[in-house]
């Protein structure tokens, strides 16, 4: 330990960073965990070098060596969030670093078709992609697949993390030429709350942002939290900051007017859009001249038009049917660890699932590992039935994983007097869900539990089975007893717990109520130290675990990527890809 | 000639009536909630009840028929509910895409079934004759997203002769554009081949052994003479109605090949407007289908009767 040094860190931050170093520094955090955490918290990458050195690390000078291996598209189990192809962080310099590449032309990406296109209301992959290209986050992805300065230079909370305070980038433009400031952000909050953002809810209201310095944005939080910059960053999609004028139900095709290094050139709802280099993006001059989307609504298609040199890059792909190009020698895969899961809820408040030995007699049937091999050829991690993945910093392993026992789920139903037990297992027609309830269905059957599948259409699945609009209250109130649901990635565990599993969660179709989770959930939002998180998510992950309101086999990978005649694209794992330092070989 | 034009277009009108009614009944059939649509899953239902008082969807139906009715004589069905651009500027491009794709398959399909066909006719029951008819039979059997796959995938993919998209970046030469439909055109050459090849020989086979050709032949005639002048008019007919009719199948029934080649037209506008319950969409793409099936199978008719006398003397008559 190098002591002078260490100390000249510690008489450099706020009470919340000292806590992280100091956490760190007595190894109760790995090295991983104080660089994500380091992040969301917005200590900065000298500061996280200085730390890992004077700790003794002899790759100080690379805090994310050992994360994950940027520029040779992570293996499954290394870096969250992201893939990347370059090595200049965001926001720390210009984004015309080349190396090895060709400047000039342009670079075609397959996507899904997006709805529409308005920033605050978008709810697909499709419209994430495509607005991320013309508008910025506050704080964005990093080369390291977390969180980095994006229109915030940098950010830090007061001391109990109810006050949090982001210095803005200076000199940044709309596309239109007036100036970036505080009163935008303020603006774009107020709308967030005004459209019940699911990530802000409850964390911020209406006129939270003091906008007095045009260069200064601070958000007064309804109570502390230590996760807040996650909640405003690219991985909260709803939330890039639009300019002050712009009203809820504008759409980016209506209304083209960002700060990102894009301009939207032309959109056609039914082919796609292009983009046009912003040249007076505050990062620079990108490699590219523009970008052109081409929208597919079939991934087969998508797949073969990838092989056929049609397209340059894809948006997303999944591991059925994705095969030639998992096996492609000109195929570079972005395979990005992510908390996107599905949840199998279970009505708690009746019905044949009120009794938690019947929810954990179901959850006792699930054979994690085959789900995870069989759908996603293992890129992905168990889970064990809570929403916390086991790459978040608070994860708590010390709760026992549950794996399938099928003896113990007839010795429950048994224990409850249940003999027959049937039910119809609602589902969307999306992705793998199909798939993974035949598993499920088998599963059950071997502890005698008969379930019949019930296929739905998205469109009409959410409205009519998950959480209907009627009766509203208390939200969700008319859900099926028993269901599959989709839940995209997140930085923090914050939307899962609040909106699916908090008592009255506008998306709580189990109808779960305990307040020992509400308490804890309460507690790990305002805790603002990971010691702090961490005891808070092992009362939640153990009343989860136990309690069974939803079952969740597992969180699985994002999977995305590129021909390898281009380089420097980055994702995110809600389909986030940024091409400002992409460039052709 | 005009009097049966003029019957005809009447005929059309009252067809076109009634295809709206059967529109606007299906349509309704549907469960639907088009403000929960849009507003998506995740809206309040005070905002939804709100999107669906402003689309008009809570009006009585008799109502939302008459809106229809109008919109069907003024072509303006307003706005798409998936996408919110008007529905016109939706299906025209769509409309243009797809007759490009139609036209180009039928110009490598038609001539060359048409050879085929009588070709093969004149030399009935050889082995070039049962060749065709065979190899007309299989590649009939074939639908076309399947060949299409296989085209796409050994042509396109394998072979890189032809691109495996469909649609030409914005702003290319006929070339190019040529270039990217070649692959659904050929998938449509694989299925039509076959059923165009065979009608032609049975029309010429048919034609070969009436007593005008027979006739012609005994005046001294000479086999190009006959085989123009009086084979191909009288044997061509039954392919002209056919084609005349597939090519308003082909404006909205190509949905497998447009998918599979990523080709944004009519079909696929009609397939997504369906599965998303986005009736002002489907109504209007339903209906111009059923223009286009009706102006294409008139035109046939017309073809026919000046093909052919006797069918000229009947209409008139």
């Amino acid at each position: 330990m190098d002591w002078k040094r260490f100390d000249g860190v510690r008489h450099n931050v706020g009470p919340v960073h000292l806590d992280l170093v100091e956490s760190y520094a007595q190894g109760r955090i790995s090295r991983r965990q104080f660089v994500r955490r380091g992040a969301v918290i917005g200590l900065s990458v000298p500061m996280i070098s200085a730390v890992i050195a004077a700790c003794g690390d002899d790759d100080a000078s690379s805090p994310t060596g050992g994360a994950g291996t940027p520029g040779t598209g992570s293996a499954p189990g290394t870096t969250p969030g992201t893939a990347s192809g370059s090595t200049t962080a965001p926001g720390t310099g210009p984004a015309t670093t080349l190396v090895g590449g060709t400047p000039g032309g342009i670079i075609t990406v397959g996507a899904q078709i997006p709805g529409a296109l308005d920033p605050i209301a978008m709810q697909d992959l499709g419209a994430y992609g495509l607005i991320a290209q013309c508008f910025e986050f506050l704080a964005t992805l990093g080369d390291d697949g977390r969180i980095a300065p994006g229109l915030a230079e940098s950010w830090e909370p007061n001391e109990d993390g109810s006050v949090w305070t982001f210095q803005l980038r200076q000199g940044v433009k709309w596309q239109d030429g007036s100036d970036f400031s505080s009163a935008d952000v303020a603006a774009t909050m107020d709308r967030l709350v005004a459209a019940a953002n699911a990530g802000l809810a409850g964390v911020i209201e209406e006129g939270a942002v003091d906008a007095t310095d045009p260069n200064v944005a601070v958000f007064n939080l309804a109570a502390p939290n230590g996760n807040f910059p996650a909640l405003v960053s690219v991985f909260n999609a709803q939330t890039p900051i639009t300019p002050a004028a712009f009203e809820s139900g504008m759409t980016l095709d209506g209304a083209p007017n960002g700060t990102g290094p894009w301009k939207l050139d032309r959109f056609d709802a039914a082919t796609g859009c292009t983009f046009v280099r912003n040249d007076a993006w505050w990062g620079g001059q990108v490699p590219l001249d523009g970008t052109e989307f081409q929208f597919f609504d079939d991934l087969g298609t998508m797949l073969t038009a990838m092989q056929g040199g049609s397209v340059d890059a894809l948006i997303q792909f999944s591991v059925i049917g994705g095969d030639a190009l998992l096996s492609s020698p000109d195929f570079k895969v972005l395979d990005i660890q992510t908390a996107t899961h599905r949840q199998v809820w279970m009505r708690t408040d009746e019905g044949q699932f009120a009794d938690k030995r019947v929810r954990q007699a179901l959850a006792l049937t699930f054979d994690r590992d085959q789900m995870l091999e069989t759908l996603f050829r293992g890129r992905g991690n168990i889970g064990n039935d809570h929403p916390i993945a086991p790459f978040f910093p608070y994860f708590d392993e010390s709760v026992p994983q549950r794996t399938k026992n099928i003896d113990m789920a007839k010795q429950l139903l048994t224990d409850a007097g249940i003999d027959g037990l049937s039910a119809a297992l609602q589902i969307p027609n999306l992705q793998e869900i199909p798939e993974l309830a035949q598993l499920i269905v088998a599963g059950a059957a071997e502890a005698g539990i008969n379930l019949q599948i019930a296929q739905e259409s998205t469109q009409t699945f959410y409205g009519s089975q998950w959480c209907p609009g009627e009766p509203a209250d208390p939200p969700c109130s008319g859900a099926a007893e028993l269901g599959i649901v989709d839940y995209g990635d997140r930085p923090t565990p914050d939307i899962y717990l609040n909106a699916a599993l908090k008592t009255n969660g506008i998306w709580n179709s189990s109808q779960y109520s305990n307040p020992d989770l509400d308490a804890a959930f309460s507690e790990f939002q305002s805790s603002v130290d990971v010691e702090g998180q961490k005891a808070a998510c092992k009362t939640m992950e153990t009343i989860l675990n136990d309690e069974v309101p939803v079952g969740l086999p597992f969180f699985y990978n994002f999977l995305s990527g590129h021909s390898t005649e281009i380089q420097g694209v980055r994702i995110t794992g809600l389909g986030q890809m940024f091409l400002d330092k992409a460039s052709r070989v | 000639m005009a009097r049966y034009i003029l019957r005809r277009l009447a005929f059309s009108i009252i067809t076109l009536f009634l295809l709206v009614t059967v529109v606007f009944l299906i349509t309704n059939v549907f469960p639907s909630d088009p403000g929960r649509q849009i507003a998506g899953p995740f809206a309040s239902q005070e905002q939804v009840d709100v999107l669906n008082e402003q689309l008009g969807t809570n009006d009585p139906l008799l109502n939302q028929y008459g809106r229809l009715l109008r919109s069907s004589v003024t072509f303006d069905y307003g706005d798409s509910f998936q996408v919110g651009q008007p529905v016109s500027e939706l299906l025209w491009p769509a409309l243009g895409r797809s007759a490009k794709l139609v036209l180009y398959g039928l110009v490598l399909t038609v001539p060359a079934a048409i050879a085929a066909g009588m070709f093969a006719a004149r030399r009935r029951n050889t082995f070039i004759d049962r060749g065709i008819v065979t190899l007309g039979v299989a590649s009939s059997s074939i639908p076309e997203f399947v060949s299409g796959v296989a085209l796409q995938y050994f042509i396109g993919v394998k072979l890189g002769w032809f691109e495996v998209l469909a649609l030409a970046p914005r702003g290319s030469n006929l070339i190019t554009e040529l270039k990217h439909l070649t692959l659904p055109a050929l998938s449509l050459l694989v299925v039509y081949f076959g059923y165009i090849a065979r009608m032609t020989r049975a029309g010429t086979i048919q034609a070969l052994d009436a007593d005008y050709t027979r006739t012609a032949t005994m005046k001294g005639l000479s086999t190009r003479h006959v085989m123009r002048r009086h084979v191909a008019r009288n044997a061509l007919q039954p392919t002209v109605s056919v084609v005349g009719t597939q090519i308003g199948y082909l404006f909205s029934g190509l949905i497998g090949l447009e998918l599979i080649f990523n080709y944004p037209g009519v079909g696929r506008l009609i397939y997504n407007a369906s599965t998303s319950k986005d009736f002002p969409l489907l109504s209007a793409g339903v209906i111009l289908v059923g223009i286009i099936y009706m102006i294409c199978t008139l035109a046939a008719d017309l073809i026919i009767a000046w093909m052919n006398p006797r069918a000229r003397l009947q209409v008139t008559s």
